[in-house]
């Protein structure tokens, strides 16, 4: 069912050769009669084009787990590679920090509450493009995908706009991501040259210390293996938390398992050790990936992006999974790179950029036009080194539609729906976030700027008519 | 759904033998032969079986690995490896190996053949997403295994405490993961079907989450368990795998 409203005088752009282009999933799109002209609104670019697109998609990846950004914990020379290769974002927040609406927000350009995936398990709805669609009917690409979907389906053979090459196992991503990366490597083996692609390889993991938690929830008291004494991580410096914190964050942190299981420091520790291990997994499938580009001489045509859906919270305020807006489930990795067209081994601090803003770079490489509304911006200038301000704030979204997140250069304001206590930090003095300023009337000014600027953008979004208060943020912002 | 979920019991803690009886993960394991020899030829056919972390759903057999082993030199043996992983909507991965491995503790891979390739449901194979390699390990890379490699390599091992590998791992022979170790952590008794003496190794390095390998008296791998998935010796795995796609 649309969920949006067509303008009244809509019509609909496609012809017999649209059809055809856009393939299967267009097919649903137009039995439901919603996609109005303004949804397709391409423009070509003079600009030189990315030939190929590989947009890697990580899943509950922490930022900061990266060798060559910094991180002394994991070996990861695959995502060192990209680091090297390219342009790394440290500012980069996801559009809403759980796995199925972040994905709807990548894959559009839209927010998770106008594209109606609100909570894990909901369909982008029927009238606005994902990726592969806007590329099948814009581009002359050939979409593949391969790995998590999860909109609906964590798993799915029929996804629109792609042609899927392989599925997936749901939760156990050392197996499925092995079998992702061969699929993504068969198919560059294989393949005609004949048209360029866009392939999606969706990994699991790190996502994997979910399963981890459930086998490790209760404290053993002692290690289990008592070699690792020496080598386990340090505990972060924010590991306490606020205990005045809204009730959303301190649910989430009562319903996990180290709450339940009354862990040890040391199990904490542990915890940690074996997410970076996840990593270090991941990153091995992803250079399954980067040599089969290499070895079948797509590296030098083929700009490669790599996010996250969200964060993981890593005994940051004693928190685990996602689902909050603290920094270490709401920042997630981007990174691009395309040899002798983007910046080389750059790490930009300088940005606030969004997931949002992905799918508007991807397009403006591709040399078309992105759908209208879209709520990011094209990266394309920052990565290119050309010298822009970026954006003032970004805004992401949380808990069924009951959170927002503004996030300003200097601060981060937090606000949840029927909850008097907010939140206020100052990110250049505090940038653990353990300082709630909130309450302090010196920053009142700061509260309502930031709840302005929140009222301004909710007040031009879309939002879909299966979200649940869908008008609240315009009312109470 | 809520009542569904309210319903779930969370596992709590790590995979075992005695655990993956109470998860009804294992049958009666099977026997092992009066002939076999860690360092002669047999077969050792495993489910993969993976847990979600609760006690009532969501775990399953994904597939299966058939290792055989083939003594044909003084110098070198050769694994015969076939891994089915079955994926969401019928998909199997099929990953066939021919490994030669140098006769040292490690069974260092000397040369290889991996193939890759996926089927549909409906069993057809997907020409287009298949690959080939065929590999071979540089002079002086005997500080290398692979994943199936150890399989073998640790029924080798001595029972006691000092025994152990050092080893860089080449995980499906594709795969570098380096700074490895095994090493015996003891003897146990396991409340499984038929309860049984088991000997533990424990693998822990870069890239994987640590690895327990369960061996009987008689030095055949029993089981591996690392995290959320079990190898599981079982004559029939790949006809309960096959059955099932």
């Amino acid at each position: 069912m649309a969920e949006r409203n067509a303008p009244k005088h809509a019509t609909y752009l496609f012809g017999r050769r649209d059809f055809l282009r856009l393939g299967s999933g267009a097919v649903a799109l137009l039995a439901e009669g919603t996609l109005a002209r303004k949804a397709f609104a391409g423009r070509t670019s003079p600009r030189p084009r990315a030939r190929n697109i590989l947009l890697i998609f990580t899943d509950q990846q922490h930022i900061e787990t990266i060798a060559a950004g910094g991180c002394p914990h994991v070996r990861t020379p695959s995502l060192d590679r990209l680091v090297r290769s390219g342009v790394s974002f440290t500012q980069s927040y996801t559009a809403n920090p759980v796995c199925s609406p972040a994905r709807s927000a990548v894959l559009t350009g839209r927010t998770s509450c106008e594209t109606g995936v609100y909570v894990n398990g909901r369909a982008i709805r029927s009238d606005i493009p994902n990726l592969g669609q806007w590329f099948s009917q814009q581009a002359d690409h050939q979409t593949v995908y391969a790995g998590k979907w999860h909109l609906p389906r964590s798993y799915s053979s029929k996804i629109p706009g792609f042609e899927v090459i392989n599925t997936g196992i749901g939760g156990f991503g050392y197996l499925c991501d092995a079998a992702v990366s061969r699929a993504c490597e068969g198919f560059l083996r294989n393949r005609s040259r004949s048209r360029p692609f866009l392939m999606m390889a969706s990994f699991m993991q790190p996502h994997d210390i979910c399963e981890w938690l459930r086998l490790n929830m209760q404290n053993p008291g002692q290690l289990r293996y008592g070699e690792l004494a020496g080598k386990l991580p340090e505990l972060p410096d924010n590991f306490d938390f606020d205990k005045s914190e809204p009730q959303a964050v301190k649910q989430r942190r009562l319903g996990n398992e180290p709450a339940k299981g009354a862990w040890s420091k040391e199990h904490w520790r542990y915890y940690r050790w074996s997410y970076y291990r996840n990593i270090e997994n991941l990153d091995a499938e992803i250079g399954r990936i980067l040599q089969a580009l290499e070895v079948y001489g797509y590296l030098e045509d083929t700009l490669i992006a790599l996010t996250s859906d969200h964060g993981e919270g890593m005994a940051h305020h004693q928190m685990v999974r996602k689902n909050t807006l603290y920094n270490e489930a709401a920042r997630v990795p981007l990174i691009f790179s395309w040899p002798g067209h983007i910046q080389r081994s750059r790490i930009d601090s300088a940005h606030l950029v969004s997931g949002l803003d992905i799918m508007p770079t991807l397009c403006d490489y591709a040399g078309i036009g992105p759908p209208q509304d879209m709520r990011g911006v094209s990266l394309r200038p920052i990565l290119e080194g050309k010298s822009t301000p970026g954006r003032d704030f970004i805004i992401t979204e949380v808990q069924a539609n009951t959170g927002r997140m503004v996030r300003t250069n200097r601060y981060k304001y937090v606000t949840y729906i029927d909850e008097p206590r907010q939140q206020l930090f100052d990110m250049k003095g505090d940038p653990g976030e353990t300082r709630n300023l909130a309450a302090d009337a010196r920053h009142a000014s700061v509260v309502a700027d930031h709840q302005k600027l929140l009222y301004e953008w909710e007040s031009r979004l879309d939002v879909a008519r299966r979200v649940p208060h869908r008008d609240a943020w315009r009312d109470n912002a | 759904m809520a009542k569904k979920k309210a319903s779930r019991t969370i596992v709590g803690s790590p995979l075992t033998p005695s655990l993956l009886g109470e998860l009804d993960a294992l049958g009666e394991l099977p026997s092992t032969p009066r002939d076999f020899k860690p360092d002669g030829n047999w077969v050792n056919k495993y489910r993969i079986w993976t847990c979600h972390g609760y006690r009532e759903s969501g775990n399953e057999n994904v597939g299966f690995v058939r290792i055989e082993r083939v003594s044909d030199s003084d110098k070198v043996f050769t694994l015969k490896v076939r891994q089915h992983v079955t994926q969401t909507d019928g998909i199997v991965n099929v990953v066939d190996a021919i490994i030669e491995c140098r006769k040292n503790r490690l069974a260092s891979p000397t040369k290889w053949q991996v193939s890759s390739r996926f089927m549909e449901a409906d069993g057809q194979d997907v020409p287009k997403l298949a690959s080939k390699q065929n590999g071979g390990s540089a002079v002086g890379a005997d500080r290398v295994t692979c994943d199936w490699g150890l399989f073998e390599a640790v029924q080798r091992l001595a029972f006691h405490e000092q025994s152990s590998l050092s080893f860089d791992l080449l995980e499906g022979l594709s795969l570098s993961k380096l700074r490895h170790n095994l090493s015996y952590r003891g003897v146990y008794s396991e409340k499984i079907p038929g309860s049984r003496i088991l000997h533990c190794f424990v693998q822990l390095g870069s890239g994987i989450l640590p690895a327990e390998y369960w061996l009987d008296e008689d030095h055949r791998l029993l089981l591996v368990c690392s995290m959320n998935k079990a190898y599981i010796l079982d004559d029939q795995a790949p006809e309960v795998i096959q059955s099932k796609t």
